[in-house]
């Protein structure tokens, strides 16, 4: 298990694998909403102002429930990761304008978001789907909540955790990549996996 | 004494509220075998840390995972028993009053299609099937809640006298078009024959039904033995980052049909959302799962 403080070095980053578990203390950025990466995006292009400074973040694809305290403050009631493919198209832009050292979520990126993680020395990190009681109780401090307009889980919300995870780096800053190893892999297995299927089959007629 | 409309409203929401808190104890149990047999040590790591979340929210009493999901309910209504009051609409109102009372309150996940938006309510929300059981004198209710780990990559497909091997093929496609992205290890439930709506709920059902349970058709518990071996060979593994496990189960249902046979596959996230139980002719609730 390797500990990660963030901000992290570029160092520290493009020294994990992918396969390696992780686990962060620091500050993290998370959202769950299309229409929230869509306004990082215009506010990359400069036409939306962006209402915390991002660069070199680690920006996460979690849903999180953020409501206000009796005291007037902010807390989470809960978080937990969504489909980060959902963003494919999106996530390249902001990796690369934003330069950000973390992603995440669940089910990985696709290799044109793994080629800007690369260019920038960034990994890609896969948080336990169902796991909404384990990350939770790493939330130390809710930092910031912006676009509270939108629905809960959409909002761009800033926390510091301590013991985030453990997560595992699934896409890594020097190439490694296990979703895009794994489609290729049981791709090439697949005839060998219907041929003995076919066996089976002549066996059990 | 009569199936009340109180009662299909009370238990239709407690359904839905248990079903966020407690991995269903037959899938505890196949995810600590999984566990056992695994000889990747990523796998095995995520299948300790999935069994650990797993205990954390049972004994909080709190949500596995964030997506609720929308509600979704299979029921079936005997044909022995007796009706007092509206129990369609008994579900609708028993799921607008829980999402102003849960604790901790939902995120809004039900959407309208057509725009986007999303909020707690919507057209045919709660989503129901409506079966008979013949002889019963009982309302069989099982809830699913259903987000995009148990619900986005279900995939239905028609052919013209298809193959056993051409169906298996199919399924297996689908297995890899879903990769690394619907929570694994899952529960697939396959759907054969029919018409396009029948076979696309026999996949569905087919997710419903108990871990261990086989089809008592030998042909099909072939089937079903043969492809959860076949998915297990992929690789793809416990959160899709690697591993033995990518299943946990598949099952298999079949009707007969005209020729043109639709193959359906659905499948449930690892945490494998059910609910079920029974109201009773004579008042009695009974908790199945």
């Amino acid at each position: 298990m390797i500990r990660v403080t963030l901000p992290a070095s570029r160092d520290t980053i493009r020294a994990l694998r992918a396969g390696d578990m992780v686990l962060l203390d620091g500050e993290i950025t998370v959202t769950a909403g299309l229409p929230t990466i869509q306004r990082l995006v215009e506010c990359a292009a400069g036409t939306r102002e962006l209402p915390r400074r991002l660069d070199g973040a680690a920006l996460f694809h979690l849903g999180s429930y953020s409501q206000e305290t009796a005291d007037g403050g902010l807390e989470i009631l809960y978080m937990n990761p969504t489909t980060s493919t959902r963003f494919n198209p999106l996530m390249p832009g902001l990796i690369r304008h934003f330069g950000l050292s973390m992603v995440g979520g669940k089910g990985g990126l696709d290799t044109e978001c793994a080629a800007a993680m690369a260019e920038v020395g960034c990994v890609y990190l896969s948080f336990l789907g169902g796991g909404a009681e384990l990350h939770t109780a790493a939330i130390r401090e809710v930092v910031s909540v912006h676009w509270s307009d939108l629905v809960a889980h959409y909002r761009l919300v800033t926390l510091r955790v301590e013991g985030l995870g453990p997560l595992t780096v699934g896409i890594d800053a020097q190439g490694g990549n296990l979703y895009a190893a794994l489609a290729t892999q049981a791709a090439a297995r697949l005839p060998g996996i219907l041929a003995g299927m076919e066996a089976q089959r002549r066996e059990q007629a | 004494m009569p199936i009340t409309y109180d009662a299909m409203k009370r238990i239709t929401a407690d359904l839905y509220s248990w079903s966020l808190r407690k991995v269903p104890d037959d899938t505890k149990v196949a995810l600590a075998r999984a566990r056992d047999a695994e000889t990747n040590q990523v796998a095995q790591r995520t299948l300790d840390i999935m069994l650990k979340s797993a205990i954390a929210a049972e004994t909080s009493d709190r949500f596995v995972c964030s997506d609720s999901g929308v509600p979704v309910y299979a029921i079936g209504l005997g044909t022995r028993i007796t009706i007092d009051g509206d129990i369609k609409q008994a579900v609708v109102d028993g799921f607008s009053e829980l999402v102003e009372t849960i604790r901790p309150p939902l995120l809004k996940h039900v959407t309208n299609p057509l725009t986007n938006e999303r909020g707690y309510h919507g057209r045919d929300m709660p989503i129901i099937s409506w079966d008979m059981i013949g002889g019963a004198d009982y309302v069989d209710i099982t809830c699913q809640p259903k987000a995009l780990g148990s619900g986005r990559w279900a995939a239905l497909e028609i052919f013209s006298f298809p193959s056993l091997a051409r169906i298996e093929e199919y399924v297996m496609e689908c297995v890899l078009k879903a990769g690394s992205q619907h929570c694994p290890p899952v529960v697939i439930g396959v759907g054969i024959g029919g018409s396009f709506g029948h076979c696309a709920k026999l996949a569905e059902y087919a997710t419903m039904r108990p871990m261990l349970s086989r089809n008592p058709d030998p042909t099909v518990a072939a089937m079903e033995a043969r492809l959860l071996a076949a998915t297990n060979l992929t690789g793809f593994g416990p959160m899709g980052t690697g591993g033995d496990t990518t299943a946990l189960a598949v099952h298999v249902e079949y009707a007969s049909g005209h020729g043109f046979t639709p193959v359906a596959v659905a499948f449930n996230c690892w945490i494998n959302r059910r609910t079920r139980a029974r109201l009773h002719d004579d008042g009695r609730v009974e908790r199945l799962e």
